[in-house]
């Protein structure tokens, strides 16, 4: 398959992505949404890898993979902090740093 | 007639296309259901999708990574946050800013796929790769000499990430109160 199919699969994914960051007020699927849009990139990442017969693409992506673990990780137990105390689920209702 | 070579191309080419559709509207999926479990499960179709897609284009080890890490742990921690916090549903209303967010985001598109065709990408062409091409042994090979600064950097990243969260989970915060205006 050409490089127009992938670059248009990764670029709907990554939008979709950006679209459920934006819009979503959940902070667990905000998350999911980040996920999605380092996916895209990974996807990118490997089939031009495989385009360009090099392995760096997928040396890339890989460590992509270990950032996205560390990230949901902490992102994850920051939601759970901010739970414990708060015993609400809506980013718009998070503001206490606000003056 | 047809060539085997030909016919082979040919559903190499239908299933990637098939597979491709497929993590798009799993993405969809993700971003449109207003209950997070829902969501968790629509992520997990999509990872594996494309840890297919890795697979079609010769990637097989980052595939294997692609299963056990994304849809097996990282997944399962969101279930087990999703069933810790009680995975209320969300009311969607239409408000002027999704409005505003979806225009952006279609325009993003557009000008990212014009980006694709319009702007100056020279054709690849295709090379045959080589015989263990994105197996295990390869990206060991790579990993451990060219760029084994980056993969001791990562270790301590996951280290750091790991003390990190041990930190935010047993300090527990005294409450906070909203302040009345």
């Amino acid at each position: 398959m050409g490089e127009e199919f992938v670059l248009l699969i990764s670029a709907s994914i990554f939008c979709v992505g950006t679209a459920g960051f934006v819009i979503r007020k959940n902070p667990l699927i905000m998350f999911m949404s980040v996920e999605l849009m380092l996916n895209s990139v990974n996807f990118l990442l490997v089939t031009y890898s495989s385009f360009l017969n090099s392995l760096d693409g997928q040396i890339f992506a890989l460590m992509i993979m270990t950032v996205a673990a560390a990230e949901v990780v902490v992102g994850l137990a920051i939601i759970l902090t901010i739970f414990r105390t708060r015993h609400d689920m809506d980013v718009d209702h998070i503001d206490v740093l606000k003056g | 007639m047809l060539e085997i070579a030909t016919v082979f191309d040919f559903t190499r080419d239908a299933v990637i296309l098939v597979v491709g559709l497929t993590a798009v509207l799993a993405s969809l999926g993700v971003v449109l259901c207003s209950s997070p479990i829902y969501s968790a499960l629509y992520l997990i179709g999509h990872m594996i999708c494309l840890a297919l897609l890795f697979l079609l284009y010769n990637a097989e080890f980052l595939a294997v990574v692609q299963i056990i890490v994304y849809a097996g742990a990282v997944m399962i921690l969101f279930l087990f946050i999703i069933a810790l916090l009680g995975g209320k549903k969300e009311i969607q209303e239409n408000s002027f800013h999704r409005s505003m967010a979806i225009t952006f985001v279609f325009i993003l598109l557009g000008e990212l796929y014009l980006s694709a065709t319009v702007g100056p990408t020279k054709q690849i062409q295709g090379e045959i790769p080589a015989e263990m091409f994105g197996t295990a042994k390869a990206i060991g090979l790579e990993l451990f000499s060219k760029h084994i600064v980056a993969f001791e950097l990562a270790s301590g990243l996951l280290l750091v990430a790991a003390v990190g969260v041990i930190c935010l989970a047993k300090f527990s915060f005294a409450p906070l109160r909203r302040r009345t205006r």
